[in-house]
C-alpha cells in the first residue's frame, strides 16, 4: 500500500495547457474514484501518475518519495487497462506472469502467484488460453489477475468496465470492491460513469476542464454539491435547474423569484448575494413532486413524456423560461400523469440548492432545513 | 444446357473465359521456365542447333554433371545463401528497430530523420554505385562477404511498411509492456514482432529474394570467383567457344531451387503477411 500525493500537477501539450494544477491527497489503501466528461483530463492524471505521460509541473510522491521522473515499473503501479491490452501471442499464464518473467522471478514463483491470482479469480481454467478464446468479461479479470501477480503498492483503472454489457458491469463492480476489501491496496480508478463512482468510490474526485470540482465522499458531493457542473454531473438524471432571482432573505431561508414570477423558498445562506442577483435553481428529480391538482400551489408545468423504467416512472415536464425539459421520479404505485397533462410541482426547501452566477453553491442552512415543506407563489 | 437460366449461362460463360485467361497467363510465366528445363536437359550441341524443337532429341543430365563437377557452382550456392541470409537478417534487424523507433518512440528530429530515410526512395542505387565502391574500396572490403552485404541492409521500403504496420498496433499493448517493466528493446522483441509475425515473414522472403537475385552490386564490388555469388556466377558458363546454353540453364535452374524452395516454404505467411500489410485481413 502507498499514499499518493499531487502537488501543482500540470500537463501541456504544446501551448495547450490539459492539466491546470492538481493539488490532490489519496491516502493509503485508498479507493479513490476520478469522474468527468470526456477530454477532462482525469486519464492523463491517472497515465501520469503509472509514468505513461511526463508530468508537465507539479509534483508527485508515492508513499512520501518524488516519483516524477521514476520509471513507470520502478513505481509499485500497476493498471488495467481499458482495452486490457492483453498481448495476443501469449496464454493467459503468460500475460499473467510476463512482469515476473521480466524481473526474473523464478519459474517456480512466478507460477505459484499466477495460480493465486488465477484462484482468487476464478480463472483457473483459463490460464492456457489465448486473449482471443476470452469473452469480455474473462478478459477483464485477466487483466486485473495481471495487476494482481505484480503485487503492486497502487493500482490504477483507466475505465476497465466500459467494454462490458450492462449487467457483467454490475457484477463486476461488486467484484472489484470486495478485491479492493481483501487486498486492501490503495486503488485509483477512472471512469465517466457515475454509478460507478458512486458504487466503487471512497472518495470521489470530480474532474472538469482540467481541473478538480470537488473531492468528497459520494454522499458529499450528491448532498452537497460546490458548484452547478458537480450537482450536475452526478445523479440520473441529472439535477434540474430553473434560472431564478433572489427576491430575498428570511432567517435562513432565501426566497427566489422563478421565470413565471411565483416564489419559492430554499434553505440555503444567501447572505452572500445581493436582492435581484440572478441565480439558478437546483432540485433533484426524486425530489420534485408532481401534482396533478391544477389548483395546488407549485410550479405549472405540462407533462411532456413519460418513462416506465419499472421501479420508478420518469415524468418528463416543459416549464416556461426553463430550457429543456425538467425530470421528476414518481413511484410506481399512484395515477402516472397522463401526457400533455397540466401538474404543479413542488419540492422540499430543504433538498433544493441555490447556486450564484458564476455556478457556486450557497451553503445550505441548517435552520432552513427544517423550513415548511413547500413552495409559495405569490403572484 | 438448353435448359439453364439466362444468368446461370452468363456465369458459366465467364467462368470459362476466366479460366482459359488463367491457363493462358500461366503459360505464358511457364514458358521460360520450361524452355530452360528442356534446354538444360539436352546435349550442348543440340542447343545450338537451327531447327526448333520444344523438347530435347535426346535427353540427358549432362549439363547439370557438368555444372556440379566444376565445382564453383556449389561455392556460387554458399555465397548467395551466406550473403542472402546476412542481408535478411541484418535488414529486419535494422528496419524493425527503426521502424519500432519511427513509430512509437518520441523524440525529437523524429519527422525529420523518418522523412530523409524515406528520401532514399528516391535515390536509385546505381547513382550511389561510384561513392559506395570508393567507401568500401578504402575500408578494405572489396572481395568481402561484409562488402557485399553491408550496402543493401538499409531499405526504406521495409522500413516504411514496418511503421505503417506498427502504427496500428494499439498503444496499449506497449504501455502494458512498460509498465510490466520492458524497456524498448524488449517491447519489439516480445510483444510487437511476435503480434507483426507474418509481415515480418513476408518482408524477410522479399528480402531474401532480393538479395539472392542481386546482379549488379556483386557485380561491381566482387572480382574473384570464389566470392562470387549464383547471379553473377552464370555470367561465367562460357568457354572458349562461347556460352555454354545447356550449363548455363542448368545452374540458373539449381541456383533458383533455394529461392523457390524458400519460397513455397514459406508461402502461407508470404500470403498472409501481404495480406496484413494491405490491411485485407
Amino acid at each position: 500500500m502507498a499514499s499518493v500525493r499531487l502537488r501543482g500537477i500540470q500537463k501541456r501539450y504544446g501551448d495547450n495547457l490539459v492539466i491546470k494544477g492538481i493539488d490532490l491527497d489519496i491516502e493509503d489503501g485508498q479507493f479513490v474514484v476520478f469522474v468527468g466528461p470526456s477530454g477532462c483530463g482525469k486519464s492523463t492524471l491517472l497515465r501520469m501518475i503509472a509514468g505513461l505521460e511526463d508530468i508537465s509541473a507539479g509534483t508527485l510522491h508515492l508513499d512520501d518519495k518524488p516519483c516524477n521522473d521514476v520509471e513507470p515499473s520502478r513505481r509499485g503501479i500497476a493498471m488495467v487497462f481499458q482495452s486490457y491490452a492483453l498481448y495476443p501471442h501469449m496464454t493467459v499464464a503468460e500475460n499473467m506472469g510476463f512482469a515476473l518473467r521480466l524481473a526474473k522471478v523464478p519459474k517456480g514463483e512466478i507460477a505459484e502467484r499466477v495460480g493465486r491470482a488465477a484462484a482468487a479469480l476464478q480463472i483457473e481454467h483459463l490460464l492456457d488460453r489465448k486473449p482471443k478464446a476470452l469473452s469480455g468479461g474473462q478478459r477483464q479479470r485477466v487483466a486485473i489477475g495481471r495487476a494482481i501477480v505484480r503485487k503492486p503498492e497502487v493500482f490504477l483503472f483507466d475505465e476497465p468496465l466500459s467494454n462490458l454489457d450492462a449487467s457483467l458491469r454490475a457484477q463486476t463492480r461488486v467484484e472489484l470492491a470486495a478485491l479492493h476489501r481483501e487486498l486492501g491496496s490503495t486503488m485509483i480508478y477512472v471512469t465517466h460513469d457515475q454509478v460507478e463512482a458512486m458504487t466503487l468510490g471512497q472518495k470521489i474526485v470530480v474532474f472538469n476542464g482540467g481541473r478538480i470540482e470537488q473531492v468528497g465522499t459520494p454522499l458529499d458531493l450528491y448532498e452537497r454539491p460546490a458548484n452547478l457542473f458537480v450537482a450536475g454531473f452526478l445523479g440520473s438524471p441529472r439535477m434540474n435547474f430553473i434560472p431564478a432571482t433572489l427576491a430575498g432573505e428570511e432567517g435562513a431561508t432565501a426566497a427566489v423569484r422563478l421565470p413565471d414570477g411565483g416564489i419559492a423558498e430554499v434553505a440555503a445562506d444567501v447572505a452572500r448575494a445581493r436582492v435581484g442577483a440572478p441565480l439558478t435553481l437546483g432540485v433533484r428529480p426524486e425530489h420534485l413532486r408532481v401534482s396533478g391538482d391544477p389548483s395546488a400551489a407549485g410550479i405549472a408545468a405540462t407533462v411532456g413524456l413519460v418513462e416506465y423504467l419499472g421501479d420508478v416512472t420518469l415524468v418528463h415536464l416543459r416549464v416556461d423560461g426553463v430550457d429543456g425539459m425538467l425530470a421528476a421520479k414518481c413511484g410506481t404505485g399512484g395515477a402516472a400523469a397522463a401526457l400533455g397533462s397540466r401538474v404543479r410541482l413542488g419540492f422540499d426547501p430543504a433538498h433544493a440548492y441555490l447556486f450564484d452566477e458564476a455556478g457556486q453553491a450557497f451553503a445550505h442552512s441548517r435552520a432552513g432545513v427544517e423550513a415548511a415543506d413547500k413552495v409559495v407563489v405569490d403572484e | 444446357m438448353t435448359n439453364l437460366s439466362p444468368n446461370l449461362r452468363s456465369n458459366l460463360f465467364w467462368t470459362v473465359v476466366g479460366a482459359v485467361s488463367a491457363i493462358l497467363l500461366a503459360a505464358l510465366w511457364a514458358a521460360p521456365l520450361l524452355w530452360a528445363l528442356s534446354t538444360a536437359l539436352r546435349p550442348e550441341l543440340e542447343t545450338v542447333s537451327a531447327e526448333f524443337h520444344w523438347l530435347p532429341r535426346t535427353w540427358t543430365l549432362d549439363a547439370f554433371a557438368k555444372t556440379l563437377a566444376a565445382g564453383n557452382l556449389v561455392r556460387w550456392l554458399f555465397n548467395s545463401a551466406l550473403v542472402a541470409l546476412s542481408v535478411t537478417v541484418v535488414t529486419m534487424a535494422v528496419s524493425l528497430m527503426a521502424a519500432y523507433a519511427f513509430s512509437q518512440l518520441r523524440f525529437r528530429g523524429r519527422g525529420l530523420l523518418f522523412a530523409l530515410a524515406m528520401l532514399a526512395f528516391l535515390v536509385p542505387f546505381e547513382a550511389l554505385l561510384v561513392p559506395l565502391f570508393r567507401t568500401m574500396n578504402q575500408l578494405g572490403m572489396i572481395n568481402s562477404y561484409a562488402g557485399i552485404v553491408l550496402p543493401q541492409v538499409v531499405s526504406p521500403v521495409v522500413i516504411y511498411v514496418f511503421k505503417g504496420f506498427f502504427d496500428a498496433i494499439p498503444a496499449d499493448f506497449r504501455e502494458a509492456a512498460v509498465m510490466d517493466g520492458a524497456g524498448p528493446l524488449r517491447v519489439l522483441w516480445s510483444v510487437y514482432l511476435p503480434i507483426s509475425g507474418n509481415i515480418v515473414w513476408a518482408m524477410a522472403i522479399v528480402t531474401f529474394i532480393a538479395a539472392w537475385n542481386n546482379f549488379l552490386w556483386p557485380f561491381i564490388i566482387v572480382t574473384s570467383n570464389d566470392m562470387m555469388t549464383v547471379p553473377l556466377g552464370l555470367t561465367q558458363t562460357y568457354d572458349a567457344f562461347g556460352v555454354r546454353y545447356a550449363q548455363l540453364m542448368a545452374a540458373a535452374l539449381l541456383g533458383a531451387l533455394p529461392v523457390a524452395a524458400a519460397y513455397i516454404l514459406f508461402q502461407r505467411k508470404v500470403t498472409q503477411g501481404f495480406l496484413a500489410a494491405s490491411g485485407l485481413k
